[in-house]
């Protein structure tokens, strides 16, 4: 086919009615549950007791974003059959592995609202801002991506711009989840869910019948590699699997979108949710993968060569004129879900964390009016920054994957201040910053890594690899079978990793910072006579509105 | 893989996220069943 392929484009009105319909049916939904005086807590964590279909829903609406099934198709499409498995897989590994954590965590903490709120109860000012730092950054860069793609799929499928795609989606966010914060944010998750869900249930199946059926498999064949076609390819877990199972603890601790589920769902429900979450995204984006597979067999080429082009393409060859507009409803839902939970997760950091931790007198509770006003004008100020940022054409996923791996420098201090009571604030501290000081001239390539300076990080890469699989094994087995699944896996990987990973610079640096922060933090703390008491957390974290929460008459009708 | 397996691995994804959707959506009703027997909004 050619690269310069026409799309098939909905009207301009069709367009106009399908923005109305979804942000409107949004809206309607949120306005139903708003209150005249909304709650702290409730605007943060919708007050700790949300039930398994809305949490369950909200999470894998909000783990679900455009950019997940934009990747996935590509991954389809480059590293063949194997592909959408090593992007799909490991994301919701990434949901699975956090539960663990999150049990204990919300054992500790359960009055929580975000985990850089239950780091300063547990160390600190200095620990709390920096955790909450990296999830402000991570969520204005996710924002920005959501908008991004929002403003893409508009000007690809309608006649309207990009710019004014980026503004409708900006705009549609905000007015449902102002108001509301994360108690609309949730409950419109469960609309989106069903919205994206049930398109994939529908498209994936219809693209591949009118695609050909398993005859695109015999006659395209000729279109692969010998590794697109294998199963159990290597350049498809080298290039794609391996670097996102090391990112897999890291944008779970650094996400604050999921601390925010994990302290908003009732806490014996948490397993169940992150369970049917895990399953529900990673058969989706990996469904939605499939399109990349089936254009790499159809030997379709991205217009103008742009791998993002690829999803749109695909919809827009062979579906029908009403499925391109549920095609178009999937995507924005993906994205208007995990934007709304963007700004909902900034609000809270603002208002827990800065306004109620920092700003708010010392000698009084903070004022939950005030704290509202801040949470709103948050929310305002993030949806310009992310406009301004979406304006800016910057390349929105290698940041991303830039934070993502700065990420890696917080997960082991984050983990073992919740396990370890000899952990200080002074460890946790100078073990990020440890880390970041490795991780950054290292993922920027400062200096060379020929001679003895490779093999010095290839070792810390090692070491790495053994941090990040200890730690999962240590959620969910315990410390001595992590630390002997850590100490098989390090040794494994060190005939491969030896003389040859410091080539790749992004995941050294992200192992480096694993490892870094890791022994720093170990060296600190292990000598430490602190002896710190974790029930003190449940008292220094607790409700910030001690109003108790009207009873909806009209529920009951 | 053969075409027939290759189409078995393209569609399953489907039929998986169906069923997901259908935990989810029961599990819904059954959150707004409650909150209303008790009185109370969902969230």
């Amino acid at each position: 086919m050619s690269d310069n392929v026409e799309f098939y484009q909905l009207g301009g009105l069709t367009v106009i009615l399908l923005f109305i319909a979804f942000y409107g049916g949004t809206f309607l939904v949120s306005a139903y549950i708003g209150k005249k005086r909304e709650n702290a807590d409730g605007y943060m964590t919708a007050g700790n007791k949300l039930g398994f279909g809305i949490s369950a829903a909200s999470m894998t609406a909000t783990w679900i974003w455009a950019a997940s099934m934009y990747a996935s198709a590509t991954s389809g499409y480059t590293y063949g059959v194997s592909g959408p498995l090593h992007y799909g897989f490991w994301g919701a590994l990434m949901i699975l592995f956090i539960y663990p954590f999150g049990k204990r965590i919300r054992a500790v903490a359960p009055k929580a609202h975000t985990l850089a709120e239950v780091m300063h109860a547990r160390h600190g000012r200095s620990s709390q801002l920096m955790l909450a730092g990296s999830n402000i950054v991570g969520s204005v860069i996710s924002l920005t991506s959501n908008f991004i793609a929002g403003g893409a799929l508009v000007s690809l499928l309608s006649p309207f711009s990009f710019e004014q795609g980026v503004l409708g989606v900006a705009a549609g966010v905000l007015i449902y989840t102002l108001w509301s914060g994360f108690r609309a944010s949730v409950l419109t998750d469960f609309m989106q869910v069903v919205a994206m869900l049930g398109a994939v249930v529908i498209i994936i199946p219809t693209v591949f019948f009118a695609a050909g059926g398993t005859a695109m498999f015999e006659q395209g064949a000729q279109n692969l590699t010998p590794q697109q076609l294998d199963f159990f390819s290597s350049d498809a877990f080298l290039n794609q699997g391996a670097p996102y199972i090391a990112a897999v603890l890291a944008y779970a601790i650094g996400n604050q979108t999921i601390a925010q589920r994990l302290f908003a769902v009732r806490e014996d429900l948490i397993k169940k949710t992150f369970v049917t979450a895990t399953v529900g995204y990673g058969a989706t984006v990996i469904g939605v993968g499939m399109l990349g597979v089936m254009a790499l067999y159809l030997g379709i080429n991205p217009a103008e060569g742009d791998l993002n082009n690829l999803i749109p393409q695909m919809a827009s060859t062979f579906l029908a004129p009403v499925l391109l507009g549920v095609f178009f409803i999937m995507i924005l839902g993906s994205l208007s879900s995990t934007a709304d939970s963007d700004l909902s997760a900034l609000s809270s950091i603002m208002m827990a964390d800065v306004y109620g931790k920092n700003l708010a007198s010392k000698k009084k509770k903070p004022s939950p009016k005030r704290m509202l006003l801040v949470g709103r004008v948050t929310m305002i100020l993030a949806t310009a920054s992310g406009l301004y940022f979406a304006s800016g054409g910057m390349n929105i996923l290698d940041l991303l994957v830039f934070v993502g791996a700065l990420w890696g420098a917080l997960v082991f201090p984050v983990i073992a201040s919740f396990y370890w009571s000899k952990v200080t604030n002074k460890a946790f501290t100078v073990s990020v910053l440890a880390a970041l000081a490795v991780f950054i001239p290292v993922r920027f390539e400062w200096f060379s890594m020929g001679g003895a300076t490779g093999y010095v990080f290839d070792v810390l890469s090692i070491v790495g690899i053994g941090v990040v699989l200890g730690l999962m094994a240590f959620g969910f087995f315990g410390l001595k079978p992590a630390k002997i699944v850590g100490l098989i896996a390090a040794l494994a990987s060190a005939p491969f990793v030896l003389g040859f990973l410091h080539d790749y610079t992004v995941l050294t640096a992200s192992l480096a910072a694993y490892s870094v922060s890791t022994i720093v933090c170990y060296l600190m703390s292990v000598r430490s006579q602190q002896d710190f008491d974790f029930d003190l957390i449940k008292e220094r974290v607790g409700d910030y509105d001690s109003t108790p929460q009207p009873v909806d008459a009209s529920a009951t009708k | 893989m053969t075409p027939i397996l290759l189409a078995l691995y393209v569609l399953v994804w489907p039929l998986i996220v169906a069923g997901v959707l259908l935990v989810i959506c029961s599990a819904f009703y059954r959150d707004w069943r409650q909150a209303r027997k008790e009185g109370r909004r969902i969230v």
